[in-house]
């Protein structure tokens, strides 16, 4: 049977076990900008973003894994984002995404 | 006649270390300037902008001209200062050649000549000048005494919070012209003489005082005298005073076109030292006057890079809005400045960086007009809409850079200080100019035009705002728009205006839809919309109070609507009012005369 293309591919199933993270870097991440606590995954961000409309680069889903202590990949993947702020005007949460960038850029990239 | 006694010895050395240390910082900084700098140089030197240079030196340096401009009161307090002192040293030369005819006096002999010439006949017209320019001084040191009891007295907000370096300074350059009237008084106590400052004290003194008090107390005036001058001379080099010298060859280096860039150099050196400190910057900064951060502000800023402790969080706490770069005196250029900060604190080059931009294409149409919506204009639809109708109404035919999705233009990641990252979107971006064969390129975001304008390599490409853009298609005639009687009101976004010089443009359009009303702080006053893409620091919630800030200033018009011509500015300042805000295009796309 042809698989039909719905524009939207399901990710493979996987666990994250958060006590065998080093959850370090989230701390610090998380206590530097409190702010992403307050985030309810609406993927707004990523809905609207300029990279993400050229590439899988996926805000959301980079920040949460972040925060959850799986930082493999994760500086590479900031490093696509162009900081062009559209994120920031459409969060309903008012976080400052550009800022959120920035800080886990700044804290994972001498890992 | 002997010039030399041991109370002279404090001012020498600190003389000595003052010329010592200043030269020293010079040398290094113009030894270091790049090749290109110097090449700057010696083109600049032979021509006229040395001449205006000079005649620049004179009008800020010495009578403080651009101070005044912003405030009268702080620009006689610190033309008092500097151009009464200047005038008592050339004056107080002419005072010695007059009494002595030409004949090598050592630096001293100059500057105690009252001490050394007691012996000598009067000349009453110098007893006098030389009274009516230290009043002239007196005058200043009272105003700043003044101000720093309540600086709102003296029409500043806030005046600038000084380090201890700075106050040493300061405390000894306030007790050095007190300090001379007393000084010299004594001396006319006791051998007569002087004008109507210091000859009507020495009499009253001679009255009261007995002759050996009054010996014991012109030794202990003149060391006082001696020691303030001593001390101010030693700490002026690595203290705020620094300006007084390094303003000099700023100007000169300026007027030969040497700019300050997004990386550092040694030109930078001269631009940091050369600020006073004044802090005059402080009261236009919004981060200060709405949100009440006080202690990132330019003066702040200059003065931790210059010492070595500036951190990111005051480099990065800035929206660049250029408010007070236009109210610097000094004619500082502090974006540049914070930029290159920015540059050093986290530009990381990584070659392998937005390898993804490679044979990326989305462009849709055929044209020579280009229009590039920019990211912010794509989250504000209306606006893309907008110039649509306006495109078609004038019959352009257009190509669309990036109306199904496009890559930025690399400011706002410049502004934050990856400037290596960057320069690969713009290098992606004029390439794909380039390859469609453009010849005009409009776009309704002041942050790409400025960027365009600025750091693109774009010859044979005109770069327009979509302001001009829509006057010259009203000019020519090839858009034509309904009068209404609405009224408008305008604000100027920062990269347009203070970034970019447009003013007239924005405003002619909308004279030709409506009414306009100007709000209270417009055009090089404006205030920033508050969510400027250079600033990664502030909350949401401090920016959404900024654009409240500002929108009560535009409703305060009473206009029936805001227009801006940012789509980033129009974002921010609908979250700060009920009323309707609109972008220029939107307004001139309604009022199309089908």
């Amino acid at each position: 049977m042809a698989a039909i293309n719905f524009g939207y591919t399901i990710s493979r199933p996987r666990a994250i076990d958060v006590d065998r993270n080093n959850l370090r870097k989230s701390d610090e991440i998380l206590r530097e900008m409190p702010e992403l606590q307050t985030c309810i995954g609406c993927g707004s961000c990523t809905a609207v973003c300029t990279a993400g409309n050229l590439t899988e680069f996926n805000f959301r889903k980079v920040h949460t894994l972040v925060r959850r202590g799986e930082y493999a990949g994760a500086y590479e993947e900031m490093n696509k984002c162009m900081l062009c702020g559209k994120c920031r005007l459409v969060c309903p949460r008012g976080i400052n995404t550009r800022g959120v960038v920035m800080l886990i850029k700044h804290k994972l990239g001498d890992l | 006649m002997k010039f030399y006694a041991p109370f002279c010895l404090p001012f020498i050395l600190g003389a000595a270390a003052m010329f010592a240390a200043v030269g020293c910082k010079w040398l290094v900084w113009l030894l270091r300037l790049p090749r290109a700098d110097k090449m700057l140089i010696l083109r600049g030197l032979p021509t006229a902008a040395t001449l205006r240079a000079a005649g620049e030196v004179v009008c800020e340096s010495l009578l403080h001209r651009r101070i005044f401009r912003v405030n009268p009161v702080l620009g006689y307090m610190h033309m008092s200062l500097a151009f009464g002192w200047f005038l008592l040293i050339a004056v107080g030369w002419i005072e010695t050649v007059a009494y002595l005819g030409f004949r090598y006096v050592p630096l001293q002999g100059h500057v105690f000549f009252k001490y050394f010439a007691t012996g000598l006949p009067h000349k009453p017209f110098f007893d006098f000048a030389m009274d009516l320019l230290l009043l002239f001084v007196l005058s200043g040191v009272a105003l700043a005494w003044a101000k720093r009891l309540r600086s709102k007295a003296l029409g500043m907000r806030r005046t600038t919070k000084h380090v201890l370096g700075d106050r040493i300074a300061l405390s000894a350059l306030w007790f050095i012209f007190p300090a001379r009237l007393v000084a010299e008084s004594t001396t006319c106590a006791l051998y007569g003489g002087g004008g109507f400052l210091t000859g009507t004290l020495g009499a009253w003194m001679h009255d009261r005082i007995g002759m050996m008090t009054l010996m014991s107390v012109e030794s202990a005036a003149w060391w006082f005298y001696s020691s303030c001058l001593g001390l101010f001379f030693a700490a002026m080099p690595f203290s705020r005073y620094m300006h007084i010298f390094t303003e000099i060859p700023l100007i000169f280096l300026r007027r030969w076109r040497l700019r300050s860039g997004e990386k550092k150099k040694s030109y930078d050196h001269f631009q940091i030292e050369a600020c006073s400190r004044c802090g005059i910057c402080i009261d236009p900064c919004q981060l200060q006057s709405v949100l009440h951060v006080d202690d990132v502000q330019s003066v702040y800023f200059l003065r931790d890079r210059r010492y070595r402790m500036l951190r990111p969080e005051v480099a990065d706490n800035c929206l660049m809005c250029g408010r007070c770069a236009a109210k610097c005196p000094v004619g500082i250029d502090l974006n540049a400045l914070r930029l290159n900060s920015r540059d050093r604190l986290r530009n990381l080059p990584d070659k392998r960086r937005y390898a993804y931009l490679q044979d990326v294409d989305r462009s849709q149409g055929s044209g020579k007009t280009g229009y590039f919506a920019g990211c912010m204009t794509l989250l504000t639809p209306r606006i893309l809409h907008a110039m649509e109708q306006v495109f078609a109404a004038a019959g352009d035919e257009v190509w669309w850079a990036d109306r199904e999705g496009g890559v930025c233009c690399g400011r706002p990641l410049k502004l934050s200080g990856e400037t290596d990252a960057a320069r690969k979107m713009m290098r992606y971006n004029t390439e794909l100019f380039r390859k469609h064969g453009i010849t005009t390129l409009v776009t309704s975001c002041p942050i790409c035009l400025k960027v365009f304008r600025e750091d693109y390599e774009l010859r044979g490409i005109e770069v327009l705002h979509h302001s001009e853009y829509i006057l010259r298609l009203l000019q020519a005639g090839r858009l034509s728009v309904g009068r209404s009687d609405s009224r408008f009101t305008y604000h100027d976004p920062c990269e347009l205006g203070r970034g970019s010089g447009i003013y007239d443009q924005p405003r002619a359009v909308i004279e030709a839809l409506g009414q306009l009303l100007e709000p209270a702080q417009t055009r090089e006053n404006a205030p920033c919309c508050g969510s400027s893409v250079a600033n990664t620091a502030i909350s949401d919630g401090q920016q959404a109070a900024i654009a409240r800030a500002v929108a009560s200033e535009l409703t305060a018009t009473g206009a029936d609507t805001i227009v801006t011509a940012c789509p980033l500015c129009k974002k921010a300042i609908a979250r700060g009012t009920a009323a309707e805000v609109r972008d220029l295009a939107e307004v001139v796309a309604a009022h199309i005369r089908k």
